[in-house]
């Protein structure tokens, strides 16, 4: 090794130039900043396919079924519900909150249906593969409302939970016949595996977002928590929340 | 010569003590959650706040248990190895050759599988746990230092170790802001 190279440099005279690494690591870390910062502050609503493709997808999967669509164009609100057909606090819910939260805020949020039969409705899982049926031949949103408007017929005798899965099948034939789908695929389709998948899928991700009762509720990915002793109350409360979302 | 090893070697065992401490942390924190959650099926995760940030539903998933049992303990033992041989490196012990090769094997192992679970977390599981992101985070540059330290051909790249760093956590922020970005908007 050459002697000079070896004297070193005075440290307070000496040039103290930033190393190329350090240079690099400042640029890097700048640009980035600069780039994050700028999107998420100025980028923020126009970016509307990756806002939605940004909900956990495991609320709101590619082919999840939604009753209404948010405007592409405008402020995502998502509301989600995981619901069992049969279950009668859902049915419920439908007479007076969600029928009703559906046509008044049809084209301003996105309202996402997740199946979660329960184990205690026999006829549940029947009801959520007949639904996911319709939705193959683009017909889920008549099929969930066949389903709920004629459910003292199918789901219910008096105070106990119909059982009788052939009985429920000829009537929910019935329903794909009233609401014009070719019924032989209907057949096919209500136990193809894919349909089984499918609403197994919803239950599992209902399981690893904690759902453990129907109707559960997720808004913009919170959990809605139904406070009040009414139905009327419950309703205030979602329509409130919604609208504050939609004012973000 | 001596003078020039000294100082990338003290540095690699700083390194090793304080990234292997901490990711020993946060898998020890990972696995008493997951104990929590075992013996009671309706515990909510300390680090469960939402359905974005949530430890409960990775620690659910599939790829929590790769090989049959909970991955943090996986963490448990590589970390405790990590941070042993930074203090008997700091204390003076000089790595063999072998004994290089082997925590170069080691992290490398450590690192390919952190990028499979940050590939679950962000596109299967759709959600993020932080005690996993700690671990994420000391990982690459466990790997990264020691895989500098370990190969020659890697020379030309120690010039600018740390840019390389950088760019690695540019890439994995931006993936994670991309994939929830109406959660980051919201948050806003």
């Amino acid at each position: 090794m050459p002697a000079q190279s070896r004297r070193p440099p005075n440290p307070l005279t000496g040039p103290r130039r930033p190393s190329l690494n350090v240079v690099l690591t400042a640029v890097v870390v700048v640009l980035a900043a600069v780039i994050f910062g700028g999107i998420l502050i100025f980028g923020g609503d126009d970016e509307k396919p990756a806002d939605q493709a940004a909900v956990s997808k495991t609320l709101v999967p590619d082919d999840a079924n939604a009753l209404t669509q948010a405007p592409a164009d405008g402020r995502q609100v998502t509301l989600v519900e995981f619901l069992d057909y049969q279950c009668p606090a859902c049915a419920a819910f439908y007479q007076n909150v969600t029928s009703k939260i559906e046509k008044d805020y049809a084209d301003r949020i996105t309202f996402v249906t997740r199946n979660f039969p329960l184990d205690s409705h026999p006829l549940a899982q029947l009801a959520a593969r007949a639904a996911e049926a319709a939705a193959k031949q683009d017909k889920y949103v008549e099929m969930y409302t066949q389903l709920y408007q004629n459910w003292n017929d199918w789901a219910v005798q008096g105070d106990s939970v119909r059982s009788d899965v052939r009985a429920a099948t000829r009537q929910f034939e019935g329903y794909a016949k009233a609401i014009g789908l070719d019924i032989k695929q209907f057949r096919a389709d209500i136990d193809s595996a894919e349909v089984r998948k499918k609403v197994q899928r919803d239950m599992a991700d209902g399981e690893k977002l904690g759902v453990d009762s129907t109707p559960t509720f997720f808004l913009n990915g919170e959990r809605f928590e139904p406070e009040g002793d009414s139905f009327a109350d419950v309703e205030r409360q979602l329509r409130a929340e919604l609208d504050e979302a939609l004012d973000q | 010569m001596t003078t020039q090893n000294e100082a990338p070697a003290r540095g690699l065992a700083w390194l090793y003590v304080v990234a292997g401490a901490i990711g020993l942390l946060a898998a020890v924190a990972l696995t008493l959650e997951k104990i929590a959650t075992l013996s009671n099926p309706d515990y909510i995760p300390t680090c469960s706040f939402n359905p974005v940030l949530s430890c409960g539903s990775v620690m659910e998933s599939a790829q929590a248990s790769v090989f049959g049992f909970p991955n943090p303990l996986l963490g448990i033992g590589g970390f405790s190895v990590v941070v042993t041989t930074g203090i008997a490196m700091l204390a003076g012990f000089r790595p063999p050759r072998w004994y290089q090769l082997g925590m170069a094997a080691g992290t490398t192992l450590a690192v390919l599988f952190i990028h499979f679970l940050i590939v679950s977390s962000l596109y299967d599981i759709g959600a993020l746990c932080p005690y996993c992101m700690v671990v994420w985070a000391v990982t690459i540059p466990l790997f990264w230092y020691t895989a500098l330290a370990t190969w020659p051909a890697l020379a030309p790249l120690r010039r600018v170790h740390s840019a390389i760093l950088a760019l690695w956590f540019v890439v994995i922020i931006a993936l994670i802001v991309q994939r929830f970005w109406s959660y980051w908007t919201s948050v806003l």
